[in-house]
């Protein structure tokens, strides 16, 4: 082997404690594990994700300190000043390495902000702040998946809202701590679980508000990139509103409160959707019925159409046949009265005869005059049917009736009728008869053949 | 819930023929129905299971 040496250890070891002295002082921060304590320092660990450092502090540089009672414990955030250092043993003492802390205190609120901002440019620069927020949401998912502590505000403040939204599907709660070491991956296991069920549709996170250290778990890079991956969504509601941590970011709806994120969880309002649809029914049964019901009148008032006018038609008709038979009767009644006339001055001369002769001749003057009676009613009987008949058929024929009717003849000054247009033209004047009366007309023009 | 607003609004508005009125009302009440049926999934009554029970369950169904 080609190396320098070989040397005599402890002057090696020397030189790699004064190497290590020689090192940049700095602070480091990180959560506390392992704290012990000898007569003459205290040790422990500081860790983080990515790994951890021994650390070392002389009491009195604790002492000086001024860190509370019992502040110096597991689970811890710590931010501590100081350097490597080397101890070297000796020939009975083991060596060993440490990060010798001169100054310590309790992490604050700008140290986790600080690291907190840093963490967020990183995933928001990876793009995982969107996945989460292109995920669709179902309006109204049957289960939900609750991540929280079994005990606490959260868990039943969650509930009321959804009792509030009128939801009463499924919850599946899975239990997790929600603060210290633990917390970040029993919460990421419990959303992997929650997320490999496939009835779950969404995946609520909840917890209380705190201290930005209380609530460090859920600025956890591991638990955030978990969360940011997931095909299911998740509403997370840690905190109170002016704590925001990383789920916040990454998950697809943010809630200031486990009521908001019940709100989140069911988008839909079932209450107001149950009246809604109650309305709907109700307006579609009323439009549909209506639609129907106005057509069918409108249909109906159709169908009645025919039938009014054939009724009007039929009205007109029998009125039209009412005053025919009522002119027709007035006719008969005028001849039938005439007719009687001549009869009865008939029959009185007759009679008279019969008694003249009954007067000359009694007894054979006596049954003659009865069979004369006799004869003399068949004949009244007889001209009377001849009459009726004559009657008709002269009605048939009578130009007066024809007037009735609303015809004119046209008939010359001396009564003549005038039969045509060619004299009507060659008179120059006409008398034009109506059924009511006589008018004299002028005639004008030329004859107009009919075409 | 959007479609069914859309269909009353055109039903409301009249102008809607008789074919396109029946049609309407036949898609609303299939989408009433069908609402109607989502809500009731989750009108039943809150159920509550917990994950480490459903785990266990699936555990020894598995051995």
């Amino acid at each position: 082997m080609d190396l320098p040496g070989p040397f005599p250890v402890g002057r090696y070891a020397r030189k790699l404690e004064e190497e290590m002295k020689k090192r940049a002082r700095v602070q480091l921060m990180g959560e506390v594990t392992g704290v012990g304590r000898s007569k003459k320092q205290a040790f422990f660990e500081l860790r983080d994700r990515e790994g951890a450092v021994p650390c070392t502090m002389w009491l009195d540089d604790f002492e000086r300190s001024k860190l509370p009672d019992g502040a110096l414990r597991d689970g811890v955030e710590l931010v501590v000043a100081g350097g490597p250092d080397y101890y070297r043993g000796g020939s009975q003492a083991s060596p060993s390495f440490s990060f010798r802390a001169t100054h310590m205190r309790l992490a604050g609120e700008g140290d986790l902000l600080a690291q907190l901002a840093a963490l967020r440019t990183q995933l928001q620069r990876e793009g995982l702040f969107e996945l989460q927020k292109q995920l669709r949401r179902a309006q109204l998912p049957k289960t939900i998946g609750v991540v929280t502590a079994e005990s606490g505000a959260a868990r039943r403040d969650l509930l009321a809202g959804l009792a509030r939204r009128g939801w009463a599907g499924t919850v599946i709660w899975a239990f997790a701590p929600v603060q210290d070491r633990r917390a970040a991956p029993a919460i990421a296991a419990a959303i992997q679980d929650l997320a490999a069920r496939p009835e779950v549709e969404a995946i609520v996170v909840t917890r209380g508000g705190g201290s930005l250290a209380d609530l460090w778990a859920f600025c956890d890079e591991t638990l955030c990139r978990t969360v940011a991956l997931l095909r299911v969504p998740v509403i997370s509601a840690v905190g109170h509103e002016r704590d925001s941590t990383l789920i916040d970011d990454v998950a697809a709806a943010a809630c200031s409160t486990p009521t908001h994120a019940a709100e989140a969880a069911v988008p839909l309002d079932c209450v107001v959707a149950r009246q809604g649809l109650q309305r709907a029914a109700l307006s579609l049964r009323r439009s549909g019925e209506g639609a129907v019901g106005a057509r069918a009148r409108h249909l109906g008032a159709l169908a009645r159409g025919p039938a009014r006018a054939l009724q009007r038609e039929r009205s007109s008709l029998n009125q039209k046949i009412r005053e025919i038979r009522a002119a027709s009767e007035r006719g008969l009644a005028e001849r039938s009265r005439f007719q009687q006339r001549i009869t009865t001055v008939v029959l009185r001369r007759a009679r008279q005869r019969a008694v003249e002769r009954a007067e000359a001749g009694l007894g054979e003057g006596q049954r003659r005059g009865a069979a004369i009676e006799r004869s003399a009613e068949r004949a009244l009987a007889r001209r009377r049917q001849v009459l009726e008949r004559i009657e008709l058929t002269l009605r048939a024929h009578d130009p007066e009736r024809t007037l009735e009717r609303g015809y004119a003849l046209a008939e010359s000054e001396g009564g003549e009728p005038v039969a045509s247009a060619a004299a009507a033209a060659a008179a120059g004047t006409v008398r034009l008869r109506f059924a009511d009366g006589r008018v004299t007309a002028g005639i004008e023009g030329d004859v107009e053949r009919e075409t | 819930m959007e479609r069914l607003e859309e269909i009353i609004d055109r039903l409301d508005s009249g102008q809607a023929g008789l074919r396109e009125t029946l049609d309407l009302c036949r898609e609303g009440r299939e989408l009433v129905n069908y609402c109607a049926a989502e809500l009731d999934a989750v009108g039943e009554g809150l159920k509550e299971l917990k994950l480490d029970e459903l785990a266990a369950k699936l555990d020894s169904q598995a051995a």
